[in-house]
């Protein structure tokens, strides 16, 4: 059975493979296989958009709502397949150079173009929506578990939740936090879920997902702000003592505060890089995949079809390969992002005696 | 670069979503799932803890159970011991008390048979020596006219016949 299951994908790949070389091929014949645009390529799979593309097609977009706040403080809604294509409705339309590249922008009547504040529906909106709603089903579902089975242990999928919900809360949080466990796992827990399912929706290439949504910085800005206000509103006097006025040598804060300044430092920087540190590491993963799938249509460009298709072995093993690796990245960086909050937002509550049983 | 510079709208549904979720998590699931694993941690630990007393009690049982048999062997041993004992008692008893009676019927036996045999020589004699008398009588009758001399001869010798006998 494994190995009927292993020849039919081995020869579904090759099919494609094969298709995708012919019409290549052909492509080449007709003289029309350029450099391909790399740069425009990547940022646009990287970056977001109005619409969400199709599977399978290159040019049809699921039009998504456009939410913008006009100049003139009237607020317009419109459907993104209005402005597709350099089309222009009501003033507005998608600039396609500038700095405003791929947003929508309004045209002012003396011709300029403004950015309007705008909270449409992108792709990584939709995105975060559907993220949302795949936790909530995933949690609420192991909830029902326990609502109509009691204490039985869950099997199969739920138990995998399980599994992790308890290797995140029981072998991580609770550690960590102690006693105030219980008061910020259900935060720490929803970022675990919520980085986790962002990152492996991400790494779908068709419809629900495939949006890069934790490789935007947008995104991770969020995650990191909450742990920061959490971090900082909820800390002991003694945690802004520690940072203040800390244990230091007089020489170190008093004439020149050095100690105090590189503390106060601290607390941003902290929250910067999780935010950082979660971005840069989907981003890239997504980026390299990319860049092996390019690597094809370069090589075919410069050398011919041959080197293309001798190319494409190695790019798909190679993407295979960098798309295992981000699968075991987007469980790590989720973990990650969550055992940091948890040292950080626990670092902000010790108290004086606690410091006195370290000593 | 607009990849790294965040994106209003984008914040602005991304907190949404974030603190919507959050709220909705922290108020319905979360609480409630870590209860029950915690809950349902605490009713493993104490199977557990339940099932090695359990065994330990069995292995008590066990232990005791033993005791209580080899106790009730040395018991049964004893028991028969005894029982052994008072059979033979019993028996020794009994033996002793069947010779002693067996003696006395044997003794009563001789006395009567003593007597009987005493009562019948009496008895014998009497009749011997009446016989003898009449037998005399008769022949004295008619031989011998002085009675008395001769019941005297006749006496004299009917001892000496006794005496030999």
């Amino acid at each position: 059975m494994k190995k009927v299951i292993t020849a039919i994908i081995a020869v579904a790949v090759l099919a494609l493979m094969a298709w995708g070389y012919t019409d290549a091929a052909r492509h080449s014949h007709e003289g029309e296989a350029g450099m391909p645009a790399v740069k425009e390529i990547i940022f646009e799979h990287l970056g977001d958009s109005y619409g969400w593309e199709v599977p399978f097609s290159h040019s049809k977009r699921i039009p998504l709502p456009v939410i913008v706040r006009a100049n003139d403080g009237s607020w317009h809604v419109f459907s993104s397949g209005r402005v597709t294509g350099g089309d222009t409705f009501e003033h507005f339309k998608i600039a396609h150079e500038g700095n405003y590249n791929n947003k929508v922008v309004e045209v002012l009547a003396d011709g300029s173009e403004v950015r309007p504040i705008d909270l449409s529906i992108t792709k990584n909106a939709c995105g975060i929506f559907i993220s949302a709603l795949v936790v909530c089903l995933l949690v609420f579902g192991l909830k029902r578990w326990y609502v109509r089975n009691g204490l039985k242990a869950p099997r199969g999928g739920k138990g995998m939740l399980e599994l992790v919900v308890d290797f995140v809360y029981g072998d991580t949080i609770k550690p960590i936090m102690g006693a105030e466990a219980p008061k910020y796992g259900p935060y720490l827990l929803t970022v675990f879920f919520f980085i986790l399912t962002m990152n492996l929706l991400g790494l779908i290439v068709i419809f629900p997902g495939g949006a890069n949504l934790t490789g935007n910085i947008s995104v991770t800005l969020v995650l990191a702000l909450c742990t920061f206000l959490i971090t900082n509103f909820t800390g002991t006097k003694h945690y802004w003592k520690e940072i203040l006025w800390p244990d230091v040598p007089m020489a170190l804060k008093c004439p020149m505060p050095l100690m105090p300044i590189i503390e106060i430092l601290g607390i941003f920087t902290k929250p910067i890089a999780l935010m950082i540190r979660l971005f840069a590491n989907m981003m890239s993963g997504h980026m390299v995949v990319i860049v092996f799938m390019l690597l094809i249509f370069i090589f075919t460009a410069l050398f011919g079809v041959v080197a293309g298709g001798a190319t494409s072995v190695l790019s798909l093993v190679l993407s295979l390969f960098m798309l295992i690796l981000d699968t075991l990245v987007s469980f790590i960086q989720a973990y990650v992002f969550t055992i940091l909050s948890t040292m950080f937002i626990s670092m902000s509550h010790i108290h004086e005696e606690h410091e006195e049983k370290v000593k | 670069m607009e990849l790294f510079t965040p994106e209003f709208g984008l914040v602005f549904w991304m907190f949404i979503a974030f603190l919507g979720l959050y709220f909705i998590l922290s108020k319905y699931a979360w609480p409630f799932i870590i209860k029950s694993m915690d809950e349902r941690a605490e009713l493993i630990d104490n199977g557990v803890a339940y099932a090695q007393e359990a065994k330990q009690h069995l292995d008590n049982a066990k232990a005791e159970a033993d005791k209580l048999v080899a106790e009730a062997r040395g018991q049964q041993a004893d028991i028969l011991r005894d029982a052994t004992k008072m059979r033979n008692q019993i028996i020794e008893d009994a033996r002793g008390e069947a010779a002693v009676e067996a003696k006395k019927v044997a003794e009563a036996a001789q006395l009567s048979i003593e007597q009987s045999r005493r009562e019948s020589e009496k008895q014998l004699r009497q009749e011997v020596s009446e016989i003898a008398l009449q037998i005399a009588e008769k022949v004295l009758r008619s031989r011998i006219s002085d009675d008395k001399a001769q019941q005297e001869l006749v006496e004299k010798y009917l001892n000496e016949v006794e005496t030999k006998n």
